[in-house]
Formats: C-alpha cells, sequence, structure tokens
C-alpha cells in the first residue's frame, strides 16, 4: 500500500508536469500547424529563471512570484519568436518551420549558457510540508505540480471549447480566410496563441525547478519527452496530450519499478507502437 | 493546375546543353577532386583530419537528404544508421573478431536491413509525424546503446586500435576515405539521375498523383529509406577511421540533426548542396572555435538565415549566376515527357 501510493503520486506528478509542457506544444500545433522544437528550450528558460529568482525570493510566495515572472518571460520570448521569425515562415511548408525552430534550440542553448552558465543548479522546494496518505508520506509540492496541471487542462479546455476565441482557434486551421474575412485578426490570434503555448513551457519549467536539477541539456532532453507525449496523443489535441502524458508517465514510472535499465526506452517503444498502429495519434486527425 | 505541372518546363524552355556546358562539370569535378587528393600536402594535420570528417558527413549528409531534399521525408533519424555503421566496425572487432574491412562491409548491410524494418514502420507516418517517429527512433537506439554497457560499451563507447595501423596516419587515412567517398558519392550521384530518383522528386511535388500513375510510394519510399540507411552506415564507419572508435552520441537525434543541417546550408534541393554544406559546416566550425565560443549560436543563426532568405541554401545562390549542372536543381527535367 505503502509504496503503491507513493508510485501513484510520483507518476501523477510526472503526468501532471508532462501534460504542462505537452499542452503548449500541442496547443501551438493546432492553431498554427507547426512544431515548435524550441518549446523545450523555453521550458528550460523558464527553469533557470526560477533557479536564479529562487535565491532571492524564498517561501511559497516568492517561488509564485519566480513562477509568474518565468511564465511572462517565456510568454514574451514567444511572441518575439513569432512575430520576428515565425510570421515569415507561415506560407511555407513545414520543414521550414521545423528547421527554424530547430534553429532557436541551437541559438537558445548558447545564450542560456551566456546568461546562465554551464553548472547546474538546485531550488530549494517551496512548500516544504509533507503529509501522510494510507501510510505513505506525500510531498506537498507534489499535489501542486499536479493542481497546476489541473488547472491548465481547466483553463484550456473553458478557453478552447466554451469562448469565442478557442472557437477562433479552432478556425484558424480550418478555414483561415473566412476567419480573416470575418474580422479576425489572424496574425494577433497565432501570435497569441504562440506566446500562450511558450508561457506553458515556462510555466512547467519553472514548476519543475524545485525537483530537478537544473542545466544544460535540459532543453533536448524535455523537447523529446514532449513530442512522445504529443504524439501518442495525437498533434493538436489537448485531451490526446492529457492521456498521453498519463500513459508515458505510468510507462516510465512502472519500468523504473521493474526494469529499470530500459525504463528510458519505454516512452520511445510505446510511441513507436502507436505510431505503427495509429500513424496520427490516438486523438489526432488522420494527415492529409 | 497541380504542382506538378507548373514545375515542369515546356519542352523548348530549356534547349539541350551545349557540349561544353557538358563538359564543365566534369572538369570541376575533376578540378576539386585533383585539389582534394593534393591537399593532405598543402594543409596541417589538424586540416587533414577535418578533411577526414568531411569525407565521412558529406557521404551522411547526401545521403540522408535523398530522403529530405529528393523524397521530401524530412528524417530525423539517420543517426541510427550513421551509429549502426559505426558499431559494426567497433562491436565487430570486439565481439566477432572481425577485421576493419570486414566491418566495414558488413556496416551498409546491416544499416539497409535496419532501416528497412525501420521504414516499414515509420514510413507509415506522414511529414511532422514522420519527422518525430524517425526521432524516436535515435532516441531509442542511443539509449538502447547507453545502457547495454556490457556489450557496447554505454556512454563510454567502443575506443579500440580497430582501424588498420597504416590508415592511422592522418595522410593515408584521409585519402582512403576520400576514395571511398567518391566512389559512394558516384553511386548515389547515378541513383540520384536514375528513373528512382526522378520518380522520388515526383513524390516530393504530388504523392497523389505518382500515386495515381501506378506507383506504390510507400514501397518507393521504402527503397529510398533503406538505400539512405546503407549509406548512412556506411558514412558511419567511414567515420570510425577519423574517431578511433564508436560512442553513444552518434545515435542521437543531433547527429541526425547535423545531417539536416548540411543538407540545408549547402543546399538541400541539389546533389551537391550536401556536400558543400559538409565543407562549410566543419570548417566553419574548425574557424569559429578559436574566436568564439558560442559555435552553436552562429550555426543556429545561419540556418535560420538561410532558411528565411535562401531555403535552396549555398549551393543554390552558387547556381544563380551559371548553370553548373553539378549544383544544378536536379528538377524534373522536360524528358519526362516524353515517357510513361
Amino acid at each position: 500500500m505503502n509504496t503503491f501510493v507513493t508510485e501513484t503520486v510520483s507518476i501523477l506528478t510526472n503526468a501532471a508536469m508532462l501534460f504542462v509542457v505537452a499542452a503548449g506544444l500541442t496547443l501551438v500545433f493546432g492553431a498554427l500547424r507547426l512544431i515548435n522544437m524550441a518549446h523545450g528550450s523555453l521550458f528550460m528558460v523558464g527553469a533557470l529563471t526560477v533557479a536564479s529568482l529562487a535565491s532571492g525570493l524564498t517561501g511559497g510566495w516568492g517561488f509564485a512570484v519566480a513562477l509568474i515572472a518565468a511564465v511572462g518571460l517565456c510568454a514574451a520570448l514567444g511572441a518575439g519568436i513569432e512575430i520576428s521569425i515565425l510570421r515569415r515562415l507561415h506560407d511555407r511548408e513545414p520543414l521550414a518551420q521545423l528547421l527554424a525552430t530547430f534553429a532557436l534550440v541551437l541559438v537558445a542553448a548558447d545564450l542560456a549558457q551566456r546568461v546562465w552558465g554551464t553548472s547546474d543548479r538546485t531550488v530549494a522546494t517551496p512548500v516544504a510540508g509533507r503529509f501522510s496518505v494510507g501510510g505513505a508520506v506525500v510531498p506537498e509540492y507534489d499535489l501542486i505540480v499536479i493542481g497546476i496541471a489541473a488547472a491548465v487542462a481547466l483553463g484550456l479546455w473553458l478557453l478552447l471549447a466554451r469562448t469565442a476565441t478557442g472557437w477562433r482557434v479552432r478556425a484558424a486551421v480550418e478555414d483561415p480566410e473566412t476567419l480573416s474575412v470575418g474580422g479576425t485578426n489572424l496574425a494577433l490570434l497565432r501570435t497569441s496563441v504562440f506566446a500562450l503555448g511558450a508561457g506553458l513551457a515556462g510555466l512547467a519549467g519553472a514548476a519543475i525547478a524545485p525537483l530537478e536539477s537544473v542545466g544544460p541539456g535540459l532543453d533536448t532532453q524535455i523537447i523529446v519527452a514532449a513530442f512522445i507525449v504529443t504524439v501518442v496523443g495525437g498533434l493538436g489535441s489537448v485531451v490526446g496530450a492529457a492521456l498521453g502524458a498519463v500513459v508515458i508517465a505510468t510507462v516510465e514510472g512502472l519500468g523504473t519499478l521493474w526494469v529499470p535499465s530500459y525504463a528510458s526506452s519505454a516512452g520511445y517503444l510505446v510511441m513507436i507502437l502507436v505510431l505503427a498502429v495509429r500513424p496520427w495519434g490516438l486523438f489526432g486527425t488522420p494527415d492529409r | 493546375m497541380t504542382v506538378l505541372e507548373e514545375k515542369i518546363p515546356p519542352a523548348t524552355a530549356r534547349p539541350a546543353p551545349r557540349p561544353a556546358a557538358r563538359l564543365l562539370p566534369l572538369l570541376a569535378g575533376a578540378a576539386a577532386l585533383a585539389l582534394l587528393a593534393a591537399a593532405p600536402y598543402l594543409v596541417t594535420v589538424s586540416a587533414i583530419l577535418s578533411l577526414e570528417q568531411v569525407a565521412a558527413f558529406a557521404v551522411f549528409a547526401v545521403a540522408a537528404n535523398l530522403l529530405i531534399g529528393q523524397a521530401g521525408l524530412v528524417s530525423f533519424g539517420q543517426g541510427v544508421f550513421f551509429g549502426l555503421g559505426a558499431y559494426t566496425v567497433t562491436l565487430g572487432w570486439e565481439h566477432a573478431g572481425l577485421s576493419f574491412w570486414e566491418g566495414f562491409a558488413l556496416a551498409p548491410v546491416l544499416g539497409a536491413a535496419a532501416a528497412a524494418l525501420i521504414g516499414l514502420v515509420a514510413l507509415r507516418a506522414r511529414t511532422l509525424y514522420f519527422a518525430l517517429i524517425t526521432l524516436a527512433f535515435s532516441q531509442l537506439f542511443y539509449q538502447l546503446v547507453e545502457q547495454n554497457t556490457g556489450f557496447t560499451g554505454g556512454a563510454n563507447g567502443v575506443f579500440a586500435p580497430v582501424v588498420p595501423a597504416w590508415m592511422e596516419s592522418p595522410v593515408e587515412g584521409y585519402l582512403t576515405l576520400l576514395g571511398i567517398a567518391v566512389a559512394a558519392l558516384l553511386a548515389l550521384w547515378w541513383l540520384y539521375r536514375s528513373d528512382f530518383g526522378l520518380l522520388l522528386r515526383a513524390s516530393r511535388e504530388n504523392r497523389a498523383r505518382v500515386q495515381a500513375l501506378g506507383t506504390n510510394v510507400y514501397r518507393l519510399h521504402l527503397l529510398a529509406f533503406t538505400v539512405s540507411g546503407a549509406f548512412c552506415s556506411l558514412a558511419g564507419a567511414m567515420f570510425v577511421v577519423y574517431n578511433q572508435g564508436s560512442n553513444a552520441e552518434l545515435f542521437d537525434w543531433t547527429t541526425s540533426g547535423q545531417a539536416v543541417l548540411m543538407s540545408v546550408i549547402g543546399g538541400m534541393y541539389t546533389f551537391a548542396g550536401p556536400v558543400v554544406g559538409a565543407f562549410v559546416y566543419q570548417f566553419g566550425h574548425d574557424w569559429l572555435v578559436r574566436y568564439v565560443s558560442d559555435w552553436q549560436l552562429v550555426l543556429g543563426g545561419v540556418l535560420l538565415l538561410v532558411v528565411i532568405l535562401r531555403p535552396d541554401g549555398l549551393a543554390g545562390a552558387l547556381r544563380r549566376p551559371g548553370r553548373l549542372r553539378l549544383s544544378g536543381r536536379l528538377e524534373l527535367p522536360s524528358r519526362l515527357r516524353g515517357r510513361k
């Protein structure tokens, strides 16, 4: 029972973090039809921002401020990237956009090293409390991460399914011309969605900072994980991202328990199996 | 009007090249080859070692570009075959007692076999999904190689005196690699120019139409993926001569990314583009790291500029003034109109 609760909480925490990263990636794909390889770089910037602010801003509220700052910075960076680079490539083939964001990964990795250095940092847990459930001790911070993911899921669902903006985001891919004729500022819409996706990457990075060591290499590590989750769930589907996050976190969590040396390969195997059966992912739509 | 129709020039638009124009690329190629063969006697040892890398990377990039530029299949997984080729040589030596040349001959065979199996699955996915599933294969292999420490040496890789002693001297090693690279590139050039290459380009421009004309595009792409895998694997085996061993990073998606980078910077719609890309990449790196530590920053910046301003890369830019066939875009030639 003890280990069951501990493992479940750790898998859910992992899934929560994966979901927040993947949600941003899939949201951007849904509205702009581009895969942002630099999504992991924004995640890293979020984590590093919190790491450098953490010494000055301690405690729960201090961390909350650092978190908001990280999200704001990443969203602003995202808006800048969309306006200065991706907007120019919007009418080009998907390869051009993929390569442009790949170029940003390289640029961001070196810039981040310039700003934050090459050493790994650790961030003290802002909420040190623990409580016990069924005999197992669970860190409160894990519940906060899960709570953040739940809030993101709810917020995205409300935005996409219940507001006119969400309706426009979905229409931006289906029929951009009609939408544009109807008075929607498509450019602004795309920039906003990209900034929101970037902000989510920053949020996930900031939230994970107290749980992992933060340093160079975090970007490529997380982007591959985020790709797996979004592709398993189906690109463009937020529900798919949630399901994918739970599936991958579970597979990796159980893998760590049962076959420790192959746990890291398990996620890739799941992705390959899913794509072999459904090449567009569980909740995706077939390619045109 | 479909894309395919737009791209085919009218039969009269391109006059038959004059004999002199046919000779020009041959002469240019021969001159470049002579220069490359003389290079080890003209430049420093570190430059020769860089040239060794360029020889392996040129084959790697052109083979990867068979998918990227020709078939329009963006693979972020060619590192799998590059790594496989390198490990075939080193592990064949360590576990099976194969000599360097035995491993070297085996590498493309294993590369082709692995590519056929991976392609069977990966090619079910299209465009961006294809890019990501190949990336997943890259990471899967990377993890497997890194985890199986007992067999593969794990993160440390395999570094052993596998390369024949006479090839360890930079000049001999480089000249051997140059010879192999020229042979491999000639074979690939022949493929690009064959009906097979033509069909690949047609499938890039209009997949549905090629399918409708009676070609099974999935099988066509599987064949291309297999051929590319074989040559990428050969390139990996070549790399062992420079590297004196193999390490797990060769499987990483960033290695696959390098092939994409070289193709795009050099010009992915041309045959010679990726070769140019390999040169620029390697010597750009060697030159820049002397002055700045941020090599990736510059590389990313250059890639960004190329993608935004010159999607046809450096070779495309070179092509503008003259009509060098070797660097000319391999368009659907007008002879297609007379066929089928």
